[in-house]
């Protein structure tokens, strides 16, 4: 029974029974290997560092879960993009309000130029997918990635930083920089005292079901061809009920993502997301869009809308924040962008790490090129620039989502009403329904004044 | 043997069950979906070779037949405490059914000079559960089949094992080499520590084994398979007729109008 028996030449496994003591072996570890974290640790890669990357799904992606558009400049910067598994590129935007009756009132656009390359740089993809190649890209320029690991809290020497501790054994594990990129569901960040527990009023949830259908079919429901998709944003208390938010309709190539998103603070005061989420699925103006489709997938998802105000400091001595974590989500009603400016935020994040560690140092002071080249980035310009609109829409709800719908849907009643009556008569009384809601002539101009920043 | 027992692990890589679907047209499985893992009931045979040897001393050495990829359940087994892996990888082996393929395992576990084998007691993507036993039956090595623990007594040579019959269980003790089938769920297999798992992910590589380093390159592979598969059919469920009854009696009746 010996291996000379038969071939002398054959190699015997060699046998590894030690195990290597892998602290400070990296320059950092990124926890969380969603948009954020994979950008931090791609750009990490590529300046030279050799990084780690912990993630607690099977594998990236499948813990993630957003509306569905994705907006690339940045991510065409780190990779190529063109190669990505992308869904549709957006053709269409609509913006529709919906009254609890059925009405709908709806604004489209489809500038011919998003048919163009590169699509003005908006695709639906399905995060599964998409993480999975983006973390990808980072391992095949040499991040090692771990996945089915969970980072449980972070290890410090003093204040500083200088590790992590993970749910498996022999879990701690050192380096001189964490990312912490662990997304909006911030535990470690949070119970480390990086940040506070976040605001009630400034946290969202959003419920999504995704729909199967053919291609041919979501290509003659939604008027598309080839490549091209929809992104439809709904307002309105047929959209949300009572709460304040909103739904969203998207297409991806064989199947149609459905959700809502409203303030957390209408979910425990009792309006539940499924309820929500079906009321919102029966409308009559989304109802035929998702028709005859199979529910191939259901997710739940927390985002935080607390606004540049409520961003919390992003270094720390051995640490960054970045993404959703940092609380970086715009929602300014015509905006929802979030995944766009996780990327900024980690490709800031992986640069100054670069540059400190470059200098040998981890500190705070070091590494506080990243808060500041996100500050000049559109990320916190827009954060800022849109910062008093939760706020203003939530004081004006009633109006927004109930009294104007309803007015705009009798107004157009009103409006094209075939009768025998003289049109001048039919336009005047829609004029007052209108008014009637905003409150005069007044009042209109009040508000108008008041949301006049949503389109500056 | 004062240096402890050589343990021999097999290990398969599958498609996840969980992501499995069966195609109602064809009968056959629609694998191209699903990410490949370790076989389930084989994560119970790498707990056990490890708790045996923490109990007798030795080394666990993985081994898995299949194209380079397959090395992933070889990383699986080492991150959880394997010493050391055999990728047994060949065009060769393209094809086998169950006897090329336990001839082969087989062969290895005698390069490997194998005190015991374990595997799990079948592979979840052809539930055969004719490996292990194949193993025994080409090396004419003894061997204990659906075993639910293991007791090995070093200085006899001996390994028993606790098998689930009807009834009740049976010990059976087995003179060395051995081949064992561990019954799906028997332990609770460990978790891979975090260093161990980076070691086995980033630097451990397995050695690799073709056919004709193992002399069997005219044994393998489809041409030496016996099974065929002759087709494939689904079975459609029975619809229940949802009726509910008051009475014993009323229950009685049915069964009695049925029989």
């Amino acid at each position: 029974m010996s291996a000379q028996e038969t071939n002398g030449t054959l190699q015997l496994p060699k046998m590894q029974s030690e195990t290597p003591d892998y602290n400070d072996a990296y320059d950092a570890i990124v926890v969380g290997a969603g948009l954020a974290g994979t950008a931090a640790a791609l750009t990490m890669a590529r300046e030279g560092l050799d990084v780690l990357m912990l993630e607690r799904g099977p594998a990236p992606g499948t813990k993630n879960v957003f509306g569905g558009v994705l907006y690339t400049p940045t991510i065409r910067e780190l990779v190529d993009v063109d190669s990505a598994p992308t869904e549709r590129y957006i053709a269409e935007k609509r913006f529709s309000m919906l009254t609890s009756d059925g009405d709908e009132t709806a604004v489209s656009m489809r500038p011919g130029a998003w048919r163009d390359e590169p699509h003005n740089d908006s695709y639906t993809v399905l995060r599964r997918r998409f993480d999975e190649w983006f973390a990808k890209q980072a391992v095949d320029a040499g991040v090692t990635l771990i996945t089915e690991t969970t980072v449980t809290g972070l290890v410090r020497d003093g204040r500083k930083i200088v590790g992590v501790e993970t749910d498996r054994p022999d879990g701690e594990i050192r380096a001189p920089v964490v990312v912490l990129a662990e997304g909006a569901n911030s535990l470690v960040s949070e119970n480390e005292g990086l940040k506070d527990r976040q605001e009630r009023e400034a946290v969202a949830v959003s419920v999504k079901e995704v729909f199967k259908l053919d291609r041919e079919t979501i290509d003659d429901r939604f008027r598309l061809d080839g490549d091209a998709g929809a992104a439809y944003n709904y307002f309105g208390e047929g959209a949300v009920g009572e709460a304040v938010g909103g739904g969203f309709v998207y297409t991806n190539k064989r199947s149609v993502s459905v959700g809502v998103a409203y303030r957390i603070e209408d979910a425990a005061n009792g309006q539940t997301p499924e309820a929500t989420l079906d009321a919102f699925e029966s409308h009559p103006a989304v109802a035929p869009l998702i028709r005859g489709g199979r529910r191939i997938e259901y997710s739940a998802h927390v985002i935080p809308e607390g606004g540049a105000k409520a961003m919390p400091d992003l270094v720390h001595d051995g640490a960054v924040v970045v993404g959703d974590a940092a609380g970086l989500v715009l929602n300014s009603g015509v905006h929802l962008e979030g995944t766009n400016m996780a990327v900024e935020s980690g490709y800031h994040a992986g640069k100054a790490i670069a540059s400190a560690l470059a200098d040998g140092r981890s500190d705070e002071a070091a590494l506080a090129a990243y808060p500041r080249d996100l500050e000049d980035s559109f990320v916190v310009e827009n954060l800022r620039h849109y910062d008093w609109f939760q706020q203003t829409i939530a004081d004006d709800r009633k109006f927004l989502f109930e009294d104007l719908p309803r007015a705009l849907a009798d107004a157009e009643t009103e409006y094209f009403k075939m009768d025998r009556t003289a049109k001048d008569e039919h336009t005047d009384a829609a004029r007052d329904r209108l008014l009637d809601a905003a409150g005069g002539w007044f009042g209109a101009a009040k508000r108008a004044w008041r949301f006049r920043r949503m389109l500056s | 043997m004062n240096d402890g027992w050589n343990i021999v692990v097999c290990v398969k890589q599958v498609p996840d069950a969980d992501d499995v679907t069966i195609d109602p047209d064809t009968g056959t499985l629609n694998r191209s979906d699903a990410p490949a893992v370790l076989n389930r009931p084989d994560h119970n045979a790498v707990e056990s070779a490890l708790a045996l040897r923490e109990a007798v001393g030795g080394t666990v050495t993985a081994i898995t037949m299949g194209p380079p990829p397959a090395k992933a359940v070889l990383q699986t087994a080492v991150g959880a405490g394997a010493d050391g892996g055999v990728l047994l990888t060949d065009r060769a082996f393209g094809g086998s059914d169950t006897w090329p393929t336990s001839l082969a395992l087989a062969r290895a576990a005698e390069e490997l000079d194998a005190d015991v084998v374990i595997c799990g007691e079948e592979s979840t993507d052809s539930s055969t559960g004719q490996v292990p036993p194949g193993i025994a039956a080409h090396n004419g090595w003894s061997q204990l089949t659906y075993v639910e623990s293991l007791e090995p007594r070093p200085d006899e040579d001996v390994l028993v094992g606790k098998r689930d019959v009807e009834g009740g269980y049976e010990r059976v003790a087995a003179k060395l080499p051995v081949v064992v089938a561990m019954e799906f769920g028997a332990n609770r297999p460990r978790p891979a520590g975090l260093h161990r798992k980076i070691f086995a992910e980033t630097e451990f590589e397995p050695v690799e084994w073709t056919a004709s380093d193992l002399g069997i390159e005219d044994r393998v592979g489809l041409a030496n398979s016996p099974t065929k598969v002759g087709g494939m059919d689904t079975a459609s469920p029975v619809e229940r007729e949802r009726e509910r009854v008051d009475t014993v009696d009323d229950l009685y009746e049915h069964i009695m109008e049925v029989l």
